[in-house]
């Protein structure tokens, strides 16, 4: 099981989506959502001082409506400027290559296609956690 | 996790007069000691309850999340069928301008035809009078000289001119006096005509 995730999705429906998801499949037991990237920006900036706190894994949605920066430039950030060494990947609907191949040039580890039914491919990326953390998996699209 | 015997007690106990049990992933931490059997089916219990809770609120939630996304998508298609009839309009406004003006060049161009069909009538009127005067002008001076020609000839064969005399007379008065009434009208027509022009 995961030890925490932070959520970054300018959509409240679904961080209850997510969360609830997670807990079903016991993925997680501390999950944070927050609806900017700049809220996450700011946690970073503390965590890089203190990590207590600090989730193991992010989940960053492509288009953050009302932030500074879109997902992939967030997880630039976070991999680049903060290196905090935490799992970290996109969910979006957005199934576009280009986005794809910019996100794992970011640093990037997984891309979730986010659709109504979103619990099978969290199952199955339950199941690769390890070798993320381990940054032994290649960047893997769940669709 | 294992909690102290009081704790487990009162849980139960709560369970037992109020129906609550723990909810969320607290309860994925709660251990219970193999003996316990009341404890592990509090756990057991409070775990379904929580699933069974959450299960419902995803699915309320999805439903949630598929009605604002066809909403979305309908106020998108509204926008879209919205800018349509704005273009349609604009492209209707725009026609009836170019209808209107086409409107107003076949009025001026109708009211040009009228105007050159009435000058060619009234030329037509004209130019019909001028030879009805012209016609009648040869007349008078073609009668003014046979008239004339019969009085000379009377006057070199000496006959009688008593006659001839007074009706040459006459004659070239009325024919001078209605020679200047037709060289008049055709004054007239020709200025009328040239005016119209």
């Amino acid at each position: 099981m995961i030890d925490s995730i932070l959520l970054v999705d300018d959509e409240s429906l679904f961080h209850l989506v997510f969360e609830d998801a997670c807990s079903l499949l016991d993925i997680s037991l501390t999950l944070e959502a927050i609806n900017s990237s700049d809220h996450a920006v700011k946690l970073f900036e503390g965590w890089q001082k203190d990590s207590d706190g600090r989730p193991e894994c992010v989940f960053v949605d492509l288009n953050i409506i009302g932030s500074s920066y879109d997902g992939i430039e967030l997880i630039r950030k976070i991999t680049f400027e903060y290196g905090n060494n935490v799992v970290i990947g996109i969910i979006s609907s957005s199934n576009e290559p280009e986005e794809q191949a910019r996100a794992q040039k970011a640093g990037a580890q997984f891309w979730i296609i986010k659709s109504d039914d979103i619990e099978p491919r969290l199952e199955d990326f339950k199941k690769d956690f390890d070798g993320y953390k381990s940054k032994s998996l290649p960047f893997k699209i769940y669709k | 996790m294992k909690v102290d015997k009081s704790i487990r007690d009162w849980l139960l106990d709560v369970q037992k007069a109020k129906r609550i049990t723990l909810e969320g992933n607290i309860l994925k931490l709660l251990e219970a000691d193999e003996d316990d059997e009341a404890f592990s089916k509090y756990i057991k219990d409070a775990l379904e309850k929580d699933k069974e809770a959450r299960r419902r609120r995803l699915d309320v939630t999805k439903q949630v999340q598929e009605q604002n996304k066809n909403l979305l998508a309908s106020q998108e298609e509204n926008e879209r069928m919205n800018e349509e009839l704005k273009a349609a309009l604009n492209i209707a406004e725009e026609e009836k301008i170019k209808a209107e003006a086409a409107k107003a060049e076949a009025v001026i161009a109708k009211d040009a035809a009228l105007n050159d069909l009435d000058i060619a009538q009234k030329r037509s009127q004209f130019e019909l009078i001028g030879t009805i005067v012209r016609v009648a002008l040869y007349v008078i001076i073609g009668v003014g000289f046979t008239t004339t020609a019969m009085y000379i000839v009377a006057i070199v064969t000496k006959s009688d001119t008593q006659i001839i005399g007074s009706t040459w007379s006459n004659m070239f008065g009325i024919l001078l006096t209605n020679a200047f009434s037709i060289v008049g009208t055709i004054m007239g027509v020709k200025y009328a005509s040239e005016k119209k022009e």
